[in-house]
């Protein structure tokens, strides 16, 4: 049993890397764009697992763009290293930003993440000598020159990455901890977890993920500007690839990017203006009446079944 | 008296109603005390004041003389305090044995193997089986058994058992009872907060009796229960 | 009430309207403009007060809601030539009927389920109403003009702009009209009840859903007399609303659950900081940041003062 799974994963790896070798341009873009929704919606998830509703996925991936961008535009530095500082920035404001409001949460806590795409903005908008104001900025240099391909091995990158992390914190001790803290504070804490410490580790390590993957995807461009870059997209997006998926698991919200990913590409086709609606619908169709998800009701029927 | 928990003119109201009033008392090291009283009397959040759940408004408490007062709960569930909650609460998403190592892991800082098998022993010891299902396979005195298995992985010094009997019938009662005395047996202070006296008048060598949240009695349960204070507490004053 | 004991009890108020005052002798013109904003943000901040007391959901698409009723009341003007206060009647029953509608339709479903179930509901909600607008009439911003807009008056040499001050009045209108409801009407007094203990009332006999209802329901409704009065003075775009959201939460924030004077109150403090940084050239821009800055502040203190007791 196990042997057919890591053969699949293998597989299903060399697949997922030779892929820009046998298709084209369009079908790239596309695949770097999945990728990266799938990196957000997974980071997002990660969050959710410990009981916290983060709306902070636009603000961080903006935040990692910024960084990015402006100290390659300003101070030199290459791409490449851009998007390691990037995620460090949008981690340390995480820190900075946990420890002040993670000690109230639910509401308080979904509420303030909510705010700070805006709050970005707003304060990218009023330093416009660092960071461009509202016109944004541009840096020469960008990823690779526009390789697509080597952006997508990139990507994929990142998002393998990020699939590590997110399966380390199902199989450590940090499963426990967060499931124990997510489904009762008062026991969990009762039994030596220290709350605290553990959202505030996962909220800098999910913050980070997305401070990584903004910066990467802004350096492919080499470009940034408030509105394009803290999108409420990349908070819409990832949130719905991860309820369709299925929330809490690692699969969830991998199969969730993909089905959404390919439909959204049709979706633009038929509906120009407007398909962004669909994504709210979804949210509000899944949490009504699927809330497990895809992978989720797949699941629990698989496992009805063996317990049968 | 080799005190392990040193309780100090403790006091906590919520809002307008005190429900522990400057109740001073010291469980010895080693023994099985019953915490007594009837609904209502401040037993549940003394427990609670003691393990950390809340804070006391006045007070201090000293744990194997350590002042204890201001230490957040994580923190005293790793020195040795372990409590039990009166209405179970297992953790639902996870399996049995699964809750069990929480303990283990955080209560004790064991590694996942280590948790792992210490969960599945103490299971097996207090008769816990069917260890990795879920919640909606198991019956209530599983739970119940959870409660108890979780507590005790975390390695306590000092344990409070708040309810443990109530629901069990005769043959489940004394089980528990064992399991109790072995537990002293191991070396764990037991405090254990209970309606149902045939099981204070076995298990207890001391019985302290709480209502509306003060001290009214002290003693060997045979003593204290004859006393009129405490008789009237439970049952109204013309009793 | 003694005269010593008056001045005690309220000394808090008193401080705070002679220190309003003074700043209104340095900056008159941002000090008005301050309490007319932070009337209006108290205006939307009272229903989700209500809402969110009663019902317990934190509406994430209130200021979307908001949003809608403005486009509603935008035609009525433009197609039935209403004049905005008067489409405050039509388009404020309209929006009962919406939020009656999405109560029925999604919230009853996740009122069991717990908050992440809660806030990601209202945040779908909230992106489809935006999206919605977007497509319907494009995020190209509109305009109404009504002369009386644009009025002002003069006193000792100081000239201001008195249409706003209708928020003013209508943010006091409407608290006084919540307090009123809520303690001399029998359904009011029934949503007091739920709104301190849903099952007690339930257990009397209090229908709670249909509190709840009428309650989400009247929430929303309000939102169309905003709309109403903010027509005239808005730029009129899908997003229009959508700070107001961030902001309400603030209030109840600063205020405390069931605070409702206190919602009036905060507001006011707010619309008068940010109307202050605002003035302050060279730092204008920041004044966005002034309500972030101050949820920060609350939560801060309020988690710091859990861990002291």
């Amino acid at each position: 049993m196990k042997t057919i799974k890591y053969s699949v994963i293998l597989l299903l790896l060399i697949a997922a890397v030779l892929l820009p070798v046998f298709t084209d341009a369009y079908f790239i873009s596309v695949a770097i764009t999945i990728l990266t929704f799938m990196t957000l919606s997974l980071s997002w998830d990660m969050m959710l697992r410990t009981g916290q509703l983060s709306f902070g996925t636009a603000g961080f991936f903006g935040l990692g763009g910024y960084t990015a961008v402006i100290i390659s535009a300003d101070l030199g530095v290459d791409p490449y290293t851009s998007i390691i500082i990037g995620g460090l920035v949008a981690g340390s404001i995480a820190l900075v930003l946990g420890i002040a409001i993670l000690k109230l949460r639910e509401i308080y806590f979904a509420i303030t993440t909510l705010a700070l795409a805006s709050v970005f903005s707003v304060i990218i908008r009023n330093l416009h000598k660092i960071t461009g104001g509202p016109s944004g900025k541009i840096v020469y240099q960008t990823l690779f020159d526009y390789d697509s391909t080597k952006i997508y091995w990139l990507m994929l990158g990142i998002a393998l990455g990020t699939i590590v992390i997110s399966e380390l914190f199902k199989r450590t001790r940090i499963h426990f901890a967060v499931d124990s803290i997510r489904a009762d504070e008062v026991v969990a804490k009762s039994h030596g977890v220290d709350i605290f410490k553990y959202l505030i580790f996962v909220f800098v390590v999910t913050s980070m993920i997305q401070g990584v993957v903004g910066a990467a995807y802004a350096q492919q461009y080499g470009f940034v500007s408030p509105e394009s870059t803290f999108s409420a997209h990349y908070l819409l997006l990832p949130i719905s690839m991860a309820l369709v998926g299925g929330i809490y698991s690692t699969i969830g919200p991998i199969v969730g990017a993909i089905i959404l990913g390919l439909s959204s590409e049709y979706l633009k086709l038929m509906m120009p203006y407007g398909h962004l609606i669909i994504y709210g619908v979804i949210i509000v169709l899944v949490v009504l009446f699927i809330p497990r998800g895809v992978y989720g009701t797949i699941r629990d029927f698989i496992s009805e079944r063996k317990h049968r | 008296m080799d005190s392990i928990l040193k309780v100090q003119n403790v006091t906590k109201h919520f809002g307008g109603l005190v429900a522990v009033n400057n109740v001073s008392l010291d469980i010895a090291k080693g023994e099985i005390l019953g915490l007594i009283g009837p609904n209502g009397a401040g037993k549940t959040t003394l427990t609670n004041l003691i393990s950390g759940i809340h804070w006391v408004n006045e007070g201090k408490i000293i744990f194997e003389d350590k002042d204890i007062t201001l230490l957040p709960t994580h923190k005293r569930c790793r020195l040795g305090i372990a409590r039990t909650f009166q209405i179970a609460r297992p953790l639902k998403n996870m399996t049995v044995v699964e809750n069990v190592m929480v303990g283990g892991l955080f209560g004790e800082k064991r590694t996942l193997r280590q948790a792992r098998m210490e969960a599945e022993e103490i299971c097996s010891r207090i008769g816990l089986e069917k260890l990795d299902t879920h919640f909606d396979k198991i019956t209530v005195l599983d739970i119940k058994k959870i409660e108890l298995a979780r507590a005790m992985a975390t390695n306590p010094r000092l344990i409070f058992l708040d309810e443990v009997m109530s629901g069990l019938n005769m043959d489940e009662t004394r089980d528990m009872i064992n399991t109790v005395r072995k537990l002293r047996d191991s070396g764990v202070t037991v405090c254990i907060i209970e309606h149902v006296m045939s099981v204070i008048r076995e298990l207890t060598e001391r019985v302290i009796v709480l209502d509306r949240g003060e001290i009214i009695a002290e003693g060997p349960y045979s003593e204290v229960s004859m006393q009129h204070n405490v008789i009237s507490a439970y049952l109204g004053e013309d009793a | 009430m003694e005269k010593s004991a008056f001045w005690k009890k309220n000394s808090k108020l008193i401080y705070l309207i002679t220190a309003i005052a003074l700043l209104a002798l340095w900056r008159p013109h941002a000090i008005l403009y301050g309490i007319q904003r932070g009337s209006l943000y108290s205006l939307i901040g009272l229903p989700l007060s209500l809402t969110l007391g009663v019902v317990g959901i934190m509406n994430l698409a209130h200021g979307d809601f908001l949003s809608l009723g403005i486009y509603v009341s935008y035609m009525f003007f433009m197609n039935l030539g209403v004049d905005p206060l008067l489409s405050i009647v039509p388009v404020t029953l309209i929006l009962f009927g919406v939020g009656v509608l999405v109560y029925k339709l999604t919230i009853t479903k996740v009122l069991k389920s717990g908050h992440l179930n809660q806030l990601l509901l209202t945040f779908g909600i909230s992106m489809i109403l935006i999206e919605s607008l977007n497509v319907i009439w494009t995020s190209r911003p509109r305009n109404v003009y009504v002369p009386y807009a644009s009025s002002s008056m003069t006193i000792a040499n100081f000239t201001f702009g008195t249409y706003e001050l209708l928020y003013v009045l209508f943010a006091f209108a409407v608290l006084i009209g919540f307090q009123l409801f809520l303690k001399k009407t029998r359904l009011g007094q029934a949503t007091y009840a739920v709104g301190q203990n849903p099952r007690g009332a339930k257990i009397v006999g209090i229908n709670i859903g249909f509190v709840y209802l009428v309650v989400f329901g009247v929430s929303i409704a309000i939102l169309g007399i905003v709309a109403g009065v903010m027509l005239p003075r808005s730029s009129i775009f899908p997003m229009v609303g959508a700070p107001y959201t961030m902001r309400s939460f603030c209030l109840v924030a600063m205020a405390g659950l069931g605070n409702l004077p206190g919602i009036l109150i905060s507001g006011i403090v707010l619309g008068i900081g940010e109307a202050i940084v605002q003035s302050i050239p060279g730092y204008s821009g920041w004044s966005d940041l002034v309500f972030f800055g101050v949820l920060i502040a609350v939560i801060s203190i309020r988690s710091m003062r859990r861990l002291a007791l």
